[in-house]
């Protein structure tokens, strides 16, 4: 009931019109400096290629490995995810990869106030008498998700059709198979995010004061991610990355069921994590 | 079921080292229209806000309807709350919103609900207005509209009548009486002590965080133990008087107000009170009125 009357009251806002808004801009802006620099390196690849005067089929291979080795730089240079990325235009990988980055900031700027913003007016005193508080949390939180599925799947259904009208060789087959596994992996990617966003806005009063925190967080996750990743890999350092939930991301894409399932199992642990510190705190907390 | 629609024992509660109630114990009987009165800083919303469970107490025990309010969902359908400063959720229309609530509540029939207790507000031209556009009043009577829906057995209001225009102020006491017909438990807690004395049954006098004083309306007032006189004009003789059956003591306050105490538990008020009266007239004495027990203003005053 609650998940409901907030998903409707979410869509009626102006605010979820503006999230869309931003994402596709956001989207938009990464698609066309990405297919620009694309078509621009392609160009340049041509033109050498011909100066060097190679044939058609030696342009084709050049072409081929520079797109692999972008795609490796991409995916951390795993050969089963660039194998099973093969079929997918280079623009969407690219797309997907920077939505990715940023849909965790994303997710706080349309979260970030889902309790606080009723805490600190307390306008959540309506509700606690009349819900449980377990069932408010939940019901907020399903209802964000909802909400952040459904712009996901927009602006991942418009990438994949511009790439669809762009590149010849990629089969509907392919669209509609590639289309659900990139959004069922942000979508297994963003609760995560959500979770801890929802935890973030439990522990505050000030909605400003929640945003500002789990920024702070994300940068964290990220900072904790890349030092680990930098680090000599028999270093305890190394071992931090797995702290962080954007180590498993490049799993979400992974062809074998077992990678993929721990890169899931790893965001349902970080998801269950947050929303169950988020339904401890917001249980025992002062309204 | 107890008779008791609430029950404090010793508590207390702090907000770091400020101690905003102190070892409070007091009880609301069911049915009773119960007043929690003091001063600003004494207490009042804290002790509230424990008892709708949106403060956990630092110690001591609360029971509201016989379960503990801090258990999560543990008052779902048990009472309706008036929350102080509590500003209506954005993004809703008033009766969308209300019928909302009234679901949540589990109400048989929610937005008809909604509908009947706006209209016992006497806004029920408010069911299409944002929530943002309704004015400070229009709120505030959406807010108590919320706090009855469903009949809740017990209805907490904090501050009903605060800032309100006094028409309409008149028609949340009237809603409070009329709620008191249905035998409905009620608490309020207000500055407004006029207010308080005509609606309550029963009260506690709170103080810087402690319990000054609790008991019936009559008990606060002593409207069962003393009285006094407006003397308009004559000599009042008062040994005459403190011999009077029943009068413990009679002393003038200025030159034209008599205070009398009497023996409450052996003589009934108004014999006692057609006595002196009666005496007062037999010696020439002309009066203008005649007021049972104090102000509550004045016991409040006294003890705060």
């Amino acid at each position: 009931m609650i998940w409901s009357a907030e998903c409707r009251r979410t869509l009626r806002s102006a605010r979820v019109l503006a999230l869309l808004a931003l994402y596709s801009l956001f989207s938009m802006l990464v698609l066309l400096v990405v297919g620009g620099i694309t078509r621009a390196l392609r160009e340049q690849l041509d033109m050498q290629i011909a100066q060097a005067g190679a044939n058609a089929a030696a342009a084709d291979q050049v072409t081929a490995e520079f797109r692999k080795g972008f795609l490796g730089f991409l995916v951390g240079g795993d050969q089963a995810v660039m194998e099973a990325l093969s079929q997918v235009p280079l623009v969407v990988v690219v797309v997907f990869k920077a939505t990715l980055f940023f849909l965790p900031l994303y997710v706080a700027i349309m979260g970030f106030d889902q309790v606080s913003g009723e805490v600190g007016p307390r306008s959540i005193r309506y509700l606690t008498v009349r819900a449980r508080r377990l069932s408010l949390l939940l019901g907020r939180f399903l209802s964000q998700a909802t909400v952040l599925l459904g712009l996901v799947l927009i602006i991942d259904a418009g990438i994949f059709v511009y790439a669809w009208l762009t590149t010849p060789d990629f089969t509907f087959g392919s669209f509609t198979f590639n289309l659900l596994k990139f959004w069922l992996a942000a979508m297994v990617f963003s609760l995560s995010y959500l979770a801890l966003t929802t935890l973030c806005s439990s522990l505050f009063r000030a909605p400003a004061l929640s945003l500002v925190v789990n920024i702070f967080v994300l940068f964290g996750f990220w900072l904790v991610n890349l030092i680990g990743g930098f680090a000599e890999k028999d270093s305890p350092v190394a071992y931090v990355r797995y702290l962080s939930p954007s180590h498993y991301a490049n799993g979400l894409l992974h062809p074998g069921l077992a990678e993929f399932a721990v890169s899931g199992l790893a965001y349902v642990f970080f998801t269950l994590l947050f929303l169950g510190g988020a339904i401890v705190i917001l249980r025992e907390r002062d309204l | 079921m107890s008779e008791r629609a609430i029950e404090i024992v010793e508590v207390t509660r702090r907000f770091g080292a400020k101690v905003a109630v102190d070892g409070v114990s007091l009880s609301v009987n069911r049915g009773e229209v119960y007043g929690l009165i003091g001063p600003n800083g004494a207490g009042k919303t804290t002790t509230f806000s424990m008892m709708c469970g949106y403060l956990r107490p630092s110690s001591g025990t609360l029971r509201v309807m016989g379960v503990d309010p801090r258990e999560d969902g543990a008052l779902k359908g048990k009472i309706g709350v008036l929350p102080q400063d509590a500003i209506l959720p954005g993004g809703w229309k008033v009766g969308p919103l209300l019928t909302y609530w009234a679901q949540l509540s589990g109400v048989a029939n929610p937005e008809q609900e909604a509908r009947t207790c706006l209209e016992r507000v006497g806004l029920i031209e408010a069911w299409g207005v944002e929530t943002h556009a309704l004015s400070h009043g229009m709120a505030k009577r959406t807010a108590l509209a919320q706090a009855l829906m469903g009949r809740p057995p017990l209805v907490l209001l904090d501050e009903p009548t605060a800032g309100l225009d006094p028409r309409i102020a008149n028609q949340v006491r009237q809603v409070i009486r009329d709620l008191k017909d249905q035998h409905t438990t009620v608490v309020v807690s207000s500055h407004n002590l006029q207010e308080l004395e005509q609606l309550c049954d029963a009260a506690a006098i709170l103080d810087k965080g402690r319990l000054a004083q609790a008991g019936t309306m009559a008990e606060l007032t002593g409207q069962s133990a003393e009285f006094r006189v407006q003397v308009a004009r004559g000599t009042v003789i008062v040994p005459e008087l403190e011999a009077l059956p029943g009068v413990t003591s009679a002393r003038m306050e200025g030159e034209t107000l008599l205070h009398v105490r009497f023996d409450g538990q052996g003589h009934k008020p108004e014999e006692v009170i057609s006595r002196v009266v009666g005496h007062l007239l037999q010696t020439g004495v002309l009066i203008l009125g005649v007021s049972r027990g104090r102000r509550l203003e004045e016991r409040v005053l006294q003890l705060t």
